[in-house]
């Protein structure tokens, strides 16, 4: 391990490990399974920073490598529940704890359990979403066009209308 | 960054922190153990068929029954392709998570969908001779004694099964080649 990979591992592990921990949380319900996949990601970055040479922001490239080792987790789970488009979901499923004291986390529990419903594409705009990043930065980090990652952000913003008061989405520029 | 829209998400694992990298290394040891220990299986039962088949084919060479040998030794020759099938292809994984999200979904369709496509060339071609020459010699032992119209009878059902059981693995990942084919256009249209 080079001093500089280091450096960046250490840099990303303190802007963006929660984040990370989010993201396994939300793809995978089995706490112990959440935990497997996260420490997967920080390693799948921490190798992959050997070949980091600022070809993008330290973000973008995190980001970039924690959803790629997130969807190819759910890709291998024999026991995934069906996935459905974003636009073919009318209201947020229901969360697998229906007794949840806190109604907040209970809706954030369902917010979890639509993410996992979800292709990945469609679940990856979501969290970045959900973690505010801006729309030209989720474009950067799916590889999606702006107005695909505008489409996706304004069906969830719908969606999770019902359940919560939502700030005004950014616009995403072309 | 803009305002999370829900704060109470970002809220969650406050205190997450990342892996040691030495554990990184020692977890990367594990996959790696894994996925040798599942080749190994993969070979061990390659290795079965050659064995068994082998003896086979030795003994066949034994009785006079050149035929039926050389039927047997097609399926180890065979079972041989199909093992270096595996390892050509286990060797070929290349992991470049940092790619966008959509050129690394893209390209594990795009494997998938080679792969799939493969599977008559690299795990049903290369035992279709071993099959085909087994029936034959079983068919030309009865046919001696009996005539080929006996000897025919004798494999028509065990081969129209193997023929229709192929046909079906084939069918199988061609439709869903072709169902990862229509992912791949829906992925390249939202680019």
């Amino acid at each position: 391990m080079t001093t500089r990979q280091e450096q960046l591992y250490r840099q990303a592990g303190d802007n963006f490990a929660p984040a990370i921990a989010r993201l396994a949380r939300a793809v995978e319900r089995d706490p112990e399974k959440a935990h497997d996949l996260e420490q997967e990601i920080h390693c799948a970055i921490w190798s992959s920073l050997a070949r980091f040479e600022g070809q993008s922001a330290l973000k973008t490239w995190v980001y970039r490598v924690a959803h790629n080792i997130a969807a190819d987790h759910v890709s291998r789970s024999v026991r995934r529940p069906r996935q459905v488009p974003l636009d073919e979901i009318e209201a947020l499923p229901a969360a697998q704890n229906p007794e949840s004291e806190a109604a907040e986390a209970h809706a954030l529990a369902q917010v979890a359990e639509l993410i996992r419903k979800l292709p990945p594409l469609d679940a990856q705009v979501i969290v970045l979403w959900l973690e505010g990043e801006k729309g030209t930065d989720i474009a950067q980090i799916t590889g999606l066009s702006a107005s695909a990652v505008s489409v996706r952000v304004h069906r969830i913003k719908a969606l999770l209308a019902q359940e919560f008061a939502l700030p005004e989405i950014e616009r995403v520029e072309s | 960054m803009t305002k999370p829209p829900l704060p109470a998400w970002c809220d969650a694992a406050p205190d997450a922190a990342f892996t040691d990298p030495v554990d990184c290394a020692a977890q990367a040891s594990k996959f790696e153990r894994t996925v040798s220990r599942r080749n190994l299986f993969e070979y061990l039962a390659c290795a079965f068929v050659i064995g068994v088949f082998g003896f086979g084919a030795f003994r066949a060479a034994g009785d006079g029954d050149t035929l039926m040998a050389f039927a047997l030794l097609s399926t180890v020759i065979g079972a041989v392709v199909v093992a270096w099938g595996l390892w050509k292809r286990a060797s070929n994984l290349v992991r470049r998570a940092e790619d966008a999200c959509l050129v690394h979904l893209r390209r594990q369709f795009e494997h998938q969908n080679r792969a799939l496509r493969a599977v008559p060339l690299w795990y049903l071609g290369p035992l279709v001779p071993g099959l085909a020459l087994f029936y034959f010699a079983e068919a030309s032992g009865v046919a001696e004694q009996a005539g080929w119209l006996a000897g025919i009878e004798e494999i028509a059902l065990r081969a129209l099964i193997s023929v229709l059981i192929f046909a079906a693995i084939a069918y199988l990942n061609h439709w869903a080649a072709k169902s990862i084919e229509r992912k791949i256009e829906e992925l390249d249209s939202l680019a």
